[in-house]
């Protein structure tokens, strides 16, 4: 691998993090708004 | 399938490989053949990550998995997020800083090299067999419905993968997959919109949605703290956690595929990708199984899925038997058939559980005719849906799609399983100081030497439940062990490599015996193993290895 990476996408890594977890918060949100919804 | 189907499935599977071979034509440095001189971009990688774990067992029992049971398999996904992000903060920076080509090195760096053949012989033993299992599954449904010989049907998938993947190493196995996976979407998707389409055209999506719903089928989140049930979103968030989190950071066929990313960002984006791209693509595939469930409220299904064993035991004298199971069959089907839009959702999932019960019996007599199969007949339910009511050339294409599935998991597989032996044991204790060229050609063989033994296992399997939890059972009993090696590693400084190797050892025997005598959730042995590793470990350094932390 190579050690000079470009900057991240986000501006730093946790900011890519928190972005990927709140993603799948609203993936399990609407998950559950489906469960709820049809069963 | 007809001649059409025969061309489509051909070219599909030859095409692929053929292209990673072009692509990747000439000599290479163990570097290159190892890393696939990590010029690979995230979207790749992703991709690659993806199929990697995206095996055949994904494609064939996940449908039939919610056919049976309903989506909340989905569950099994939820700690995934976690384990990756936790994956790209602490794993990859620290062997991309090492520059290691297999997980276990680091092991053999932070505490001494027994601990580090131990980890990549638990490896090695786990991955040997899911390999076996990897092949050996969808060959087993396939040779039935399509009357293929088992061991040809093995050889072929396994073979060709075998040939590819020994050749090329790291960068084909990342091309090939590539375009797998993209195979594999368009197969899914295409199956998706036809058992939708196939439905009453006078049933909304809504109404089907509903109707699924009432049936049962469509419980994504159950928030039940019973341990005895197998999905639910603890199990999922925390077992799942502890898996994903062996798998990705642990286990060298995933290692192998983000260390061959062009730089950090790329093997950071690539794992991200994963982590929101999961749960969703999992949705849609279980998604899709209870569609082909909805379908079969409307069109009669079969009494039991693996007609060939089914036919085995008429021909066996139990011919009246089955036929009056038939007959039963047919008059509770007619009544949910005229029930199923009027219906209270009690009434119908009584009506099911009669179904269900005359296919439980269905089983029995097949078992009792020695006709019983070796895989669950919730398998069969989407490549019987595939082959029965798909048209001609899609039939072609999902029969690659699955032998797709099964040749990016079994090359990721044998190129990490060749890599770990020729790297962490060939290497060091047989061959040190030999030539560049001579690794690679001694990591190529052993990768023939893996694929001989994942066919070898292929062929004398007998599996003994649903396909897809066989392989993830398997994972579950050694990856708690496995993590905790690496999470000591990371986190207990104190602790040296006598105390956590001895207490990896423990573990997993503990996690054995506890396989053996409860009947708990297997997602929980990943926790288990995973903190007996990190208990015993610290007790055995503080008390047995004291003396040789002072000395």
């Amino acid at each position: 691998m190579i050690s000079n990476d470009p900057p991240p996408l986000f501006g730093s890594w946790r900011r890519a993090y928190c972005f990927a977890l709140g993603v799948f918060a609203i993936e399990i949100a609407l998950l559950y708004v489906f469960t709820v919804r049809f069963s | 399938m007809n001649r059409l189907d025969y061309v489509v499935l051909i070219a599909t599977i030859l095409a692929i490989p053929l292209y990673g071979l072009w692509r990747t034509r000439g000599r290479e440095t163990l570097g290159h053949y190892l890393k696939g001189d990590q010029s690979i971009r995230w979207g790749t990688i992703g991709l690659s990550v993806l199929a990697t774990q995206a095996g055949p067992i994904t494609f064939l029992s996940m449908p039939g998995q919610a056919y049976e049971s309903g989506i909340g398999f989905i569950q099994n996904y939820f700690g995934q997020p976690f384990a990756l992000i936790t994956v790209c903060a602490i794993f990859v920076p620290i062997f991309q800083r090492l520059k290691v080509y297999t997980a276990y090195e680091y092991l053999g760096q932070r505490f001494d090299q027994k601990t580090r053949l131990l980890g990549a012989f638990l490896f090695l033993i786990q991955r040997g067999l899911a390999a076996g299992i990897t092949i050996y599954a969808p060959a087993i449904i396939l040779s039935a419905l399509l009357g293929w010989h088992l061991n040809l049907t093995i050889w072929l998938a396994g073979g060709l993968v075998i040939a590819y993947t020994a050749f090329g190493g790291t960068k084909i196995v990342s091309i090939t997959q590539r375009y797998q996976i993209l195979i594999i979407f368009i197969g899914m998707a295409l199956a998706f919109g036809i058992a939708v389409h196939r439905l009453p055209a006078n049933l909304s999506f809504g109404n089907t949605l509903s109707l699924a719903g009432k049936m049962g089928k469509l419980q994504a989140v159950d928030f039940s703290l019973n341990p005895d049930k197998r999905y639910t979103f603890w199990s999922g968030i925390f077992g799942g956690f502890f898996l994903a989190l062996s798998y990705f950071g642990a286990d060298q066929s995933q290692v192998q595929r983000y260390l061959a990313g062009a730089s950090v960002t790329a093997s950071r984006f690539g794992l991200l990708f994963n982590a929101v791209v999961k749960v969703p693509m999992q949705f849609l595939i279980l998604l899709l199984g209870a569609m082909i469930f909805l379908f079969y409220q409307f069109e009669k299904p079969p009494i039991y899925f693996n007609q060939p064993a089914y036919e085995r035991a008429v021909a066996l004298e139990h011919g009246s038997e089955l036929t009056q199971l038939q007959s039963e069959f047919d008059e509770v089907f007619a009544r949910k058939r005229a029930a199923l839009i009027s219906a209270s959702s009690d009434e119908l999932l009584k009506l099911d559980a009669e179904a269900r019960s005359i296919r439980d019996q269905t089983k029995t007599i097949l078992e009792r005719a020695g006709a019983s199969p070796k895989s669950n007949d919730a398998d069969y339910v989407f490549i019987t849906f595939v082959l029965q009511h798909l048209p001609h050339g899609m039939v072609g294409l999902l029969i690659a799609v699955i032998f797709c599935a099964t040749m990016s998991a079994t090359a990721a597989t044998l190129n990490a399983l060749g890599s770990a032996t020729a790297v962490d044991f060939y290497r060091p204790l047989i061959r040190p100081n030999a030539p560049d060229h001579h690794y690679v050609v001694a990591t190529q063989l052993l990768t023939i030497a893996w694929g001989l033994v994942a066919i070898g296992v292929a062929t004398f399997a007998n599996l003994v439940e649903n396909l897809i939890q066989a392989g993830n059972i398997l994972g579950s009993i050694f990856y708690g062990s496995i993590l905790g090696l690496f999470l000591v590693a990371f986190f207990l400084r104190s602790v040296r490599g006598s105390a956590v190797f001895f207490a990896a050892l423990l573990a997993q025997m503990l996690v054995l015996v506890l396989f053996w005598t409860l009947s708990i959730s297997y997602l929980w042995y990943n926790l288990i193993g995973c903190v007996a590793v990190l208990l015993f470990s610290v007790i055995l350094q503080r008390t047995v290895f004291l003396e040789a932390v002072g000395a």
